[in-house]
């Protein structure tokens, strides 16, 4: 019973979240300066009525909302209008049939556009955040049972190392390196193979994935294995574990089975976290390799002024942290069963 | 548990192996593989914004015009031309051997309905400047087109050029805006095989195609986010050219034995200009216009000063390495016979730019290192500005801070976002002066529209300049028949506005490519525009035996 009370709730406070989200996003890009109609181009060919037009198109010239006509510069309207005749009215209720809408800049259908490169995030990401939780996490251990030891401190000064080390510039470095012996360093699949079969092209994305899929898995490795190594050190400091030590159990049981779960826990969390964030892509990453997932595509719609690409992208961001941090909560109530209670 | 994992680990090896074979065998067809930083907005040729866009649609689609590398236009799509006396009535007739890439003739019928959708669809950015003079279009039963135009224009081919020739037969049932165009039905040289978005595109030379047939048998534009790698990629061979590059690598690139760097106007002409904010509060737009411009900017002396103080080849050695010409007025030298290369710039000198400011009456009278007004009231403290997402302008800026600084005046900067510039700029004319530039068509009319005072409300023009001399010029141009006379118009034009010193020109860029000289060869670069993307390059290029 109540743990179908403390889902439901952690549920709720999601789709309510989530509400929150949907709205902000409307408003918070259309604060930001600057007219998607125009998107930056600077040309005397794009006359006035061209722009008008164009709004139009976009249904940019329609009120953002009951009494405001535009929120930057804040401009007043009609209050007395047909809500269905508002940017906002129409948003909500595209949202409510699953529709995302149309990019400004490519004219494209936004579902089309992210799933597209969700899944080459997901791809990149996905390999790199697995690689790097395990040996991350292997190596924390690690470190944590040779505590102060040179192995602890080789670990620990690799791990601080490769967090320190900027994304771009080791991404750079691994470019140089590896076009020289012969990876591929752009894209995610060498152009004009779509004919060949299945094995071939799969064999060729591997190839592309590995330069951006090392960067990435040195980078986030060191995260996680310091996080380990300090919880995992915690534990075994406590009073439980000498007891065990006392029982003479061997350190591989007592880590096995008294210590890892509790060191678990803080593990959880930044997992979470950052499988949440994931969806948003490594955008250094991605630029550095030509990858083309999410966090290219955001770039572009910010610069762009692509309000539906944006609203799509970070709906979809807003959704994977909630989920992300839905799981944790239901994985927290079954590492340490107290925490339902509260 | 472990069956599985090995099974995965040899399904990897497995596939890496084949991979590394390459080929599997077929007989290998002679690609060129383009690496951009870029990638087309979308296929849909009204909508297209991006010059890969455009790079496309010439490679894909005909037009009744083709421009070649010398800026001359050739006819395309028509065999002959015959125009009426009163130079209103263009009829074009049409080749009877043109073929869409899915086999059906291409016909009179397509072009007139091309132009229609042109003219009549919202939203398209571009397209109704060039169908702004068409009063009908028809097709005959002869397979001929007639253009009638509302009047007589010297340009033509200038505003055909662009107009990329649609398929009746698939767009007729689209709505010209949203279509995406993926399936890319053209007519020219090459067709449409495979397109991702943000990845590649993949072409392959038209065989039917009723022209000079291009001697490779495949093209792909690869897009490469970052110019570090595409900089790579040329050098270690994974693409056999570039389209681009930033100037810090050319050494780098010059120095490699395979690789050839070529430079040249880009084929869009393009200029880098100081904007030099001179509106009259007479010629102060009513509804938008701010107007805060600096009074000194309006005294020519002080802008002669200013040119004079300008130190353009250091410019050109500083932020491009070299790699462009100084200019003299706002016409880029890549625009050819227009250009008036008899102009002579203002000579870089120090002293003389102080003497001017002297003779002015512009003085330092408080020795704070800055002159001020005759009158006393101001400092010559000018705002300057440029787009934020500009590389070049930042350096730029700081050079002639210190340039300017030599004269008795201060800058202020301040990089503003594309959209906070264009807010300032015009027609609010709410700065002093801007660091920003222009990509021309290939007929100069548009680039001389700028600085009409007719443009000044719109919000085209940049600096409120105004001389009804030079408007007069410009009506005078705009129908001008005789290419010669309009030259000659174009170029007085041209020296009007570099003796009133409405802009400072610090140089018109290039375009820097390179290719694998030992893979590919035949490209064209003795040309004074270069663009080896180019369809009139791309069909001449073969692979080194």
């Amino acid at each position: 019973m109540n743990r179908y009370r403390y889902l439901l709730k952690k549920i709720g406070w999601s789709v309510f979240t989530i509400i929150f989200v949907l709205i902000l996003n409307f408003f918070i890009f259309r604060v930001l300066p600057g007219d998607p109609a125009r998107a930056g181009i600077h040309d005397p060919r794009l006359t006035r009525e061209a722009i008008e037009k164009i709004r139009v198109r976009y249904g940019l010239d329609k009120p953002v909302i009951n009494c405001f006509q535009s929120i930057n510069p804040v401009e007043l309207g009609d209050c007395g209008i047909n809500p269905f005749d508002t940017q906002f009215f129409i948003y909500v209720r595209n949202l409510t049939q699953g529709e995302l809408g149309i990019s400004y800049h490519t004219n494209r259908p936004v579902t089309d556009v992210l799933v597209e490169r969700l899944w080459n995030t997901l791809l990149l990401i996905g390999a790199g955040q697995i690689l790097s939780i395990i040996i991350g996490v292997i190596f924390g251990i690690f470190a944590a049972w040779k505590a102060r030891t040179y192995i602890d401190y080789g670990a620990l000064l690799t791990g601080l190392l490769a967090w320190s080390l900027p994304t771009f510039w080791l991404g750079i470095i691994l470019l140089f390196w590896g076009s020289n012996n012969g990876f591929p360093i752009g894209g995610k699949i060498t152009p004009g193979i779509s004919s060949y079969p299945f094995l071939f092209r799969a064999g060729d994305i591997a190839k592309h994935m590995i330069l951006p899929t090392i960067t990435y898995t040195i980078v986030f490795m060191g995260e996680y294995m310091l996080v380990m190594r300090s919880s995992l050190m915690d534990v075994l400091s406590e009073d439980y574990i000498l007891t065990a030590k006392a029982k003479g159990l061997s350190t591989f049981q007592i880590l096995k089975d008294h210590a890892l779960k509790n060191a678990m826990l803080p593990i959880v969390t930044i997992i979470a976290i950052n499988l949440g964030f994931t969806v948003a892509g490594a955008i250094q990453i991605e630029a550095v390799f030509s990858w083309p997932g999410l966090g290219g595509a955001i770039f572009e719609a910010v610069i762009r002024r692509d309000f539906p690409v944006l609203q799509g992208a970070f709906l979809l961001i807003a959704v994977s942290v909630i989920i992300a941090n839905l799981i944790a909560d239901l994985t927290y109530s079954y590492l340490d069963p107290r925490v339902q209670s509260e | 548990m472990k069956v599985k994992y090995t099974f995965v680990i040899i399904l990897t090896i497995l596939a890496l192996v084949l991979s590394a074979c390459g080929g599997l065998g077929q007989s290998t067809p002679v690609v060129m593989r383009v690496g951009w930083q870029g990638s087309p907005d979308t296929l849909n040729p009204g909508a297209a914004v991006l010059s890969e866009a455009y790079t496309i649609f010439g490679l894909v689609y005909d037009t009744m015009y083709q421009l070649q590398l010398d800026g001359s236009f050739k006819l395309s799509l028509a065999e002959s031309l015959t125009v009426s006396d009163d130079s209103l009535t263009y009829t074009y007739k049409i080749r009877d051997d043109v073929k869409w890439h899915d086999g059906q003739p291409l016909t009179a019928e397509d072009i007139v309905f091309t132009y229609d959708l042109y003219a009549t669809t919202d939203g398209y950015p571009w397209m109704g400047d060039y169908t702004y003079y068409f009063e009908s279009v028809e097709a005959t039963a002869n397979n001929e087109v007639v253009i009638t135009l509302s009047e007589a224009i010297p340009n033509i081919d200038a505003q055909l050029v662009f107009l990329y020739v649609l398929p009746k037969h698939i767009w007729e049932n689209e709505d010209g805006y949203e279509f995406e165009n993926t399936a890319m039905i053209g007519s020219g040289a090459f067709k449409m095989v495979e397109y991702k978005p943000n990845e590649f595109v993949h072409l392959a030379s038209n065989t039917d195609y009723f022209g000079d047939k291009p001697k490779i048998d495949e093209v792909i534009f690869q897009t490469f986010e970052n110019s570090d790698a595409l900089v790579q990629a040329i050098k270690t061979g994974q693409v056999d050219m570039i389209t681009e590059m930033p100037n810090t690598a050319v050494e780098t690139l010059r120095a490699e034995a395979n690789v050839e760097v070529v430079a040249g106007a880009p084929f869009a002409p393009g200029v880098t200009d100081i904007i030099i904010n001179q509106v009259t509060p007479e010629n102060c737009p009513p509804d938008d216009g701010v107007c805060s411009g600096h009074p000194a900017l309006l005294d020519r002396n002080v802008r002669l000063a200013m040119a004079h103080a300008t130190d353009k080849q250091k410019i050109i050695d500083v932020v491009l390495l070299g790699l462009g010409t100084p200019g003299t007025a706002l016409l880029p030298d890549g625009l050819g016979i227009w250009y008036n290369s008899s102009l002579k710039d203002y000579a870089f000198d120090t002293a003389q730019a102080n003497q001017i400011l002297d003779d002015a009456g512009y003085a330092d009278t408080d020795g704070n290192g800055v002159r001020e007004m005759p009158d006393g009231s101001r400092d010559l403290t000018f705002r300057i500005s440029w787009p934020s997402d500009s590389i070049d302008s930042p350096r730029m800026a700081e050079l002639l801070s210190e340039m300017w600084g030599a004269i008795g005046i201060k800058l202020e900067a301040q990089a503003l976002d594309a959209d906070a510039l264009t807010a300032v700029c015009c027609p609010a004319f709410d700065f002093d002066i801007i660091l920003w530039g222009w990509g021309s068509d290939p007929d100069p009319n548009l680039l001389l529209s700028v600085m009409t005072t007719d443009e000044i409300p719109t919000g085209s023009s940049e600096t409120g300049y105004s001389n009804p001399e030079f408007d007069a010029l410009y009506l005078e141009q705009a129908v001008e028949l005789d290419q010669q006379r309009r030259v000659d118009l174009v170029w007085q034009m041209q020296e009007i506005v570099h003796n009133d010193v409405v802009y400072i020109i610090p140089f018109y860029s290039q375009n820097v490519q390179a290719y694998r000289s030992d893979r590919f060869t035949g490209f064209i670069t003795d040309q004074p525009k270069v663009e080896l993307s180019d369809i009139t390059s791309l069909i001449l290029v073969e692979p080194v035996q």
